[in-house]
């Protein structure tokens, strides 16, 4: 609260950007909605859970559409209650299309669009095919991208069209800018043959883009790393660029390293406890007998690994791993 | 010639007549007997040497010989009728030998006797001479019984001949006897004769005989106007023809021949016996034609069907008939499905029609007849339904926008399907009484079966509830009787939106509590979601969700998802699969996290009102419910509790339908700007207030210290400010 930017603003503005005004409102909102439960067992309890529940990022679990994009932090956690509900999907080997994602991500978010879930198809199948079958992890990094940062992808994509078209967007966009070193652009006609756009030209762009725009975008330096390795990209070679980047997983924090996708110890333990209650299943139902009795709904995931992301990293790498490889071979 | 003393009284029935049969009798009227009755019982006599043993038959084969007999100056006695009946061992043992006799003698080997078979001037043909003797014995008949002969021998001098027999012979043409014009019977039985020729000259001839020959075609009878019996059984004739003009023909015998089927029948004005035993007849034509036919024998042939014979029962002559050896007689309406359609008949397969049988023909008729009334109604329904179905199916289509893709598969279905719904237009079908038994009586019938209206379609069809078309939903309001619903274990949903019928379930759980077996078929299910909302029902076994119209059979994950979710039923099937433990384990494996997710680390509020929906949700229903049936609400309690109890870390995830959700966005979007404002309004006061208290603090220290400079300067002058004080408690009194 007491960081310098603060002082910068007033107030109230302050607080809007920071969310705190959605977290207010929405904490409000679930109050009014269900007013004669909560006021049974405490307000205070309530606006305790609630704000606990926003930190351990449980609040957006079947939540609405409109409040689950609200957010960076609410679509962080959704990201990373998908990757934990569904990575044993994922750890099964199931190549699913692109519908039957969004069937999961529906049964989180009931409301879920179907043109997200599509954009993020186009980016793992380079934009054709679109009923093809995509491995858990090539989708959720995809998804991960696009859902985070789209705004800033829309931006990109409006770029990109018009860098393509031989305008110069800046120009568009920000007119006061710099833009007479943008003039000498190839022809049209040139630009369409070599496919895609200059890797520098659409660098600086989206540097400026970056700058000025208001929703998340992904650390401008590693957007710069990514481009500067190549020097022609299309649009869907970028955003497959980005998906894959480490580092761009990493600063958005919701989701682990590649290579420990699959891996999830305490849940993994959990589903265990889980399988030893399938009914019918006499074997293993005797042999663990204060499992059988039904979960209790445990108090709050302290230790639910949130800020530790990054941590088991080494542990595993090279078990889950296989399975990763073969997952990107059947892409 | 030996006086015949005959009695025939004419247009009394056939049956009646008497006959004098001399012991004498000559052959011809025995072997006529034999086999233009070639009716054999086939037990007796395999190829039709048979003489009828009913005693009717058999007099009225005489009558229709009488005139013959009256000619050949035969006796006959009625006594004799039973005796005839086995004509060989009886009545014709004493001829026959005579007539061997005369037979050995008139051997062409035997020469010196009575006649004399010699051959003279025509250099292939024998020429047959009788002594006068013999001539004057027998004048008008000659008998060439077993001689071997190979032609016709010339028969000289015999004009005045009446009765020829050529039976057992080896003869291949019929000839050298056109000179005999006054022959009124020729016996050609058992001969090799192909062709039936050289006959236009015999006009006068009444009897001809041609049994067991060769012949393959009836041809060449144009002259013989006044033939009264034609036997030509035991021949290879595939057709009748040619006959047309035999209008005095009465017996007809066509057994062993090689017919298919039976017409050309017309101008047998006379014909009263109608021979087709052992051909390979499949129908009978022509049949009403014949005016005096009376006998009609038609065994062992290949009739199956009564429509085939149909004619016979426009035939108001005949009595007598038989159809035994074919494949009609096998079946079990045969014999009534006869006697009611010929209630003319007197004697069917040999035996006595009794009033009986014919009253219990007709009745069975009758019953027939009401079956078969049912049974078009039924099939009346069913194309009904058929019709209903593909109009549900086409408005169905329509609302899918899938019209274009339709074309191929259901075409045909569609396309002969009438285009006017005017004809099933509000009709509303009410049927099956036998669907009885129900508490509430009128209203109850007509809803139990089958009621079919335009736009959907609501059957019962065993333990089976169909609905066809989102209007069926509304079925399920009706008062089903305890039998119907308790009968009912399988539910079938073609051509409904699945959210639609997610709305009915709490309905579907009270009045049919025993299904088990749910079947969903272009449903428009497309999310594993969708699954949930069948958690709330009460028990369910098998699950069995069409690939047709229900796109999320597609997923790979859609069972293991259905398992999971409904872990609670412990389905025994889907899609008609068994489900081992392998696929719950699966199931588990998947999906266990999510719902450890959604049960652990949901924040309590939020888990109160996602259960909370559901459970308002049922409340609403029991509310609609209420005043009917107390117990059942509180049963319907418990029930919920026991459902909430039995998978807590599943009950969260749930499925509200379409509208449902968007009604419910819509209010959290209200309450959302309300909150909002309320929040605008919280916030910029409580930023009021700090900017207030920051402007307080940045004053303060300065206020502070004017303050206190303020009461020093005041109290400097302590005399002054003393006398100020004073005055001041003085005048505030």
């Amino acid at each position: 609260m007491l960081s310098p930017e603060r002082l910068a603003l007033p107030d109230y503005e302050y607080l809007a950007q920071r969310h705190v005004l959605t977290y207010m409102e929405d904490a409000v909102c679930q109050l009014l909605e269900n007013k004669e439960d909560i006021s049974q067992y405490g307000i205070a309890r309530f606006f305790t859970e609630y704000f606990n529940s926003v930190c351990q990022g449980t609040h957006i679990l079947f939540r609405e559409f409109s409040f689950i994009q609200a957010t960076p932090h609410n679509r962080a956690s959704f990201l990373r209650a998908f990757w934990k509900c569904f990575r044993t999907v994922g750890k099964n080997g199931d190549l699913l299309t692109m519908r039957e994602y969004h069937c999961l991500l529906q049964l989180l978010c009931p409301d879920f669009p179907l043109e997200l879930t599509q954009k993020a198809a186009r980016i793992v199948l380079m934009d054709d095919a679109m009923d093809c079958l995509m491995s858990f992890s090539d989708f959720l990094f995809a998804f991960q991208i696009q859902f985070y940062y789209s705004e800033f992808l829309e931006s990109v994509a409006a770029i990109y069209q018009d860098l393509l078209a031989g305008k110069n967007p800046n120009t568009v966009i920000v007119p006061t800018s710099s833009s007479g070193q943008h003039r000498q652009r190839p022809p049209l006609g040139e630009a369409s043959m070599l496919e895609g756009v200059e890797a520098s030209l659409f660098s600086q762009c989206l540097e400026n883009l970056c700058d000025r725009h208001k929703y998340s975008c992904p650390p401008p330096a590693l957007v710069k790393e990514v481009l500067s390795n190549v020097q022609r990209l299309t649009f869907y070679g970028f955003l497959v660029a980005l998906s894959k980047h480490h580092g761009i997983n990493q600063a958005l924090g919701a989701l682990p390293d590649k290579g420990d996708l699959m891996h999830d110890p305490a849940m993994d333990e959990e589903l265990e406890r889980l399988l030893a209650q399938v009914p019918g299943l006499v074997n293993s139902a005797p042999a663990n007998p204060e499992a059988s009795c039904l979960p209790s709904r445990t108090p709050p995931r302290v230790g639910s690994p949130w800020r530790p992301l990054h941590h088991a990293r080494k542990v595993d790498a090279e078990s889950d791993g296989s399975t990763e490889e073969t997952d990107e071979s059947e892409t | 010639m030996i006086p015949g003393k005959y009695r025939s009284v004419s247009g009394r029935a056939a049956n009646n007549v008497e006959f004098k049969l001399n012991k004498e009798t000559p052959s011809f009227s025995g072997r006529l007997l034999q086999h233009d009755l070639e009716r054999n019982y086939s037990s007796r006599q395999g190829d039709g040497r048979v003489i009828s043993p009913s005693p009717r038959n058999k007099s009225s084969c005489i009558s229709s010989t009488t005139n013959v007999t009256e000619l050949c100056g035969l006796e006959m006695k009625t006594a004799m009728s039973s005796l005839s009946a086995f004509g060989d061992s009886s009545m014709q043992t004493p001829s026959k030998s005579r007539i061997r006799q005369g037979c050995h003698s008139a051997g062409p080997n035997v020469s010196g006797d009575h006649i004399t078979l010699a051959s003279s001037s025509m250099p292939s043909f024998p020429i047959l001479q009788r002594s006068s003797e013999e001539k004057i014995l027998y004048s008008d008949r000659l008998t060439l019984e077993r001689q071997k002969l190979t032609v016709c021998p010339i028969i000289d001098g015999e004009e005045h001949l009446r009765l020829l027999n050529f039976q057992h012979n080896f003869i291949t043409r019929i000839q050298n006897i056109s000179n005999l014009q006054r022959l009124i019977f020729l016996d050609l039985y058992d001969n090799q004769i192909e062709e039936i020729s050289g006959l236009s000259t015999l006009r006068s001839l009444r009897v001809l005989l041609l049994g067991k020959n060769r012949i393959k075609k009836i041809s060449n009878l144009e002259n013989l106007k006044s033939l009264d019996v034609l036997d030509l059984h035991g021949n290879q004739i595939t057709k009748i023809e040619n006959v047309s003009h035999l209008c005095d023909l009465r017996v007809l015998n066509l057994a062993r021949n090689l017919l298919s089927h039976v017409d050309n029948l017309n101008g047998l004005d006379s014909l009263t016996e109608l021979n087709l035993r052992h051909n390979q007849i499949t129908f009978v034509r022509d049949v009403d034609n014949l005016p005096c036919l009376q006998r009609l024998f038609l065994s062992f042939n290949n009739i199956s069907t009564f429509e085939s014979v149909c004619c016979l029962a426009d035939s108001s002559s005949l009595s007598d008939i038989t159809f035994d050896g074919n494949p009609i007689a096998q079946e079990s309406w045969y014999k009534h499905t006869v006697l009611q359609n010929m209630t003319q008949l007197r004697q069917l397969d040999m035996k006595r029609v009794t009033e009986e049988e014919r009253r219990m023909a007709s009745v069975v008729a009758k019953k027939e007849e009401e079956k078969k009334r049912e049974s078009h109604k039924q099939s009346l329904l069913k194309e009904k339904k058929r019709l209903t179905i593909n109009n549900v199916a086409r408005q169905w289509d329509l609302q899918q926008h899938r019209i274009s893709s339709i074309a191929p598969n259901q075409d045909g279905k569609v396309s002969d399907c009438p285009q006017d719904p005017s004809q099933l237009r509000g009709s509303t079908v009410s049927a099956f009484p036998e669907e009885t038994g129900s508490l509430d009586s009128g209203l109850t019938s007509a809803l139990q079966g089958l009621s079919v209206t335009d736009t959907h379609l609501v059957e019962v069809d065993g333990d089976t509830l169909s609905l066809y078309g989102s209007g069926a939903l509304e079925s399920l309001d009706r008062n089903w009787s305890v039998q119907t619903a308790g009968m009912v274990t399988t539910v079938s949903f073609t051509f409904i939106e699945f959210d639609e019928i997610v709305q009915v379930l709490p309905k579907l759980k009270i009045k049919f509590p025993n299904s088990l077996h749910l079947k969903f078929k272009e449903t428009n299910l497309v999310m594993l979601q969708q699954f949930n909302a069948l958690a709330q029902l009460r028990r369910v076994d098998q699950l069995t969700v069409d690939p047709q119209g229900n796109p999320v059979v597609n997923f790979t994950l859609w069972k293991y998802y259905v398992l999971f979710r409904l872990s609670h039923f412990s389905m025994q099937k889907i899609n008609g699969t068994e489900v081992t433990q392998n696929d719950m384990i699966m199931a588990e494996r998947l999906f266990g996290i999510l719902a450890h997710v959604a049960s652990s680390e949901l924040p309590q509020y939020r888990l109160i009102s996602i259960l909370g929906d559901a459970r308002k949700k049922q409340f609403r229903y029991l509310l609609e419910t209420k005043g009917k049936k107390p117990g059942l609400v509180n049963e319907e309690n418990s029930d919920s509790k026991r459902l909430v109890g039995e998978n807590t870390n599943r009950a969260t995830l749930n499925y509200t339908t379409r509208d449902f959700y968007n009604a419910r966005l819509e209010e959290i979007k209200e309450k959302k700007k309300f909150c909002k404002m309320y929040m605008e309004d919280l916030v910029k006061e409580a930023t009021e207030i700090n900017m207030k208290n920051e402007a307080l603090q940045k004053l303060w220290p300065q206020m502070f210290i004017e303050l206190v400079r303020d009461a020093v300067i005041e109290i400097r002058n302590k005399s002054s400010y003393m006398k100020l004080c004073l005055q001041q408690i003085t005048d505030q009194k």
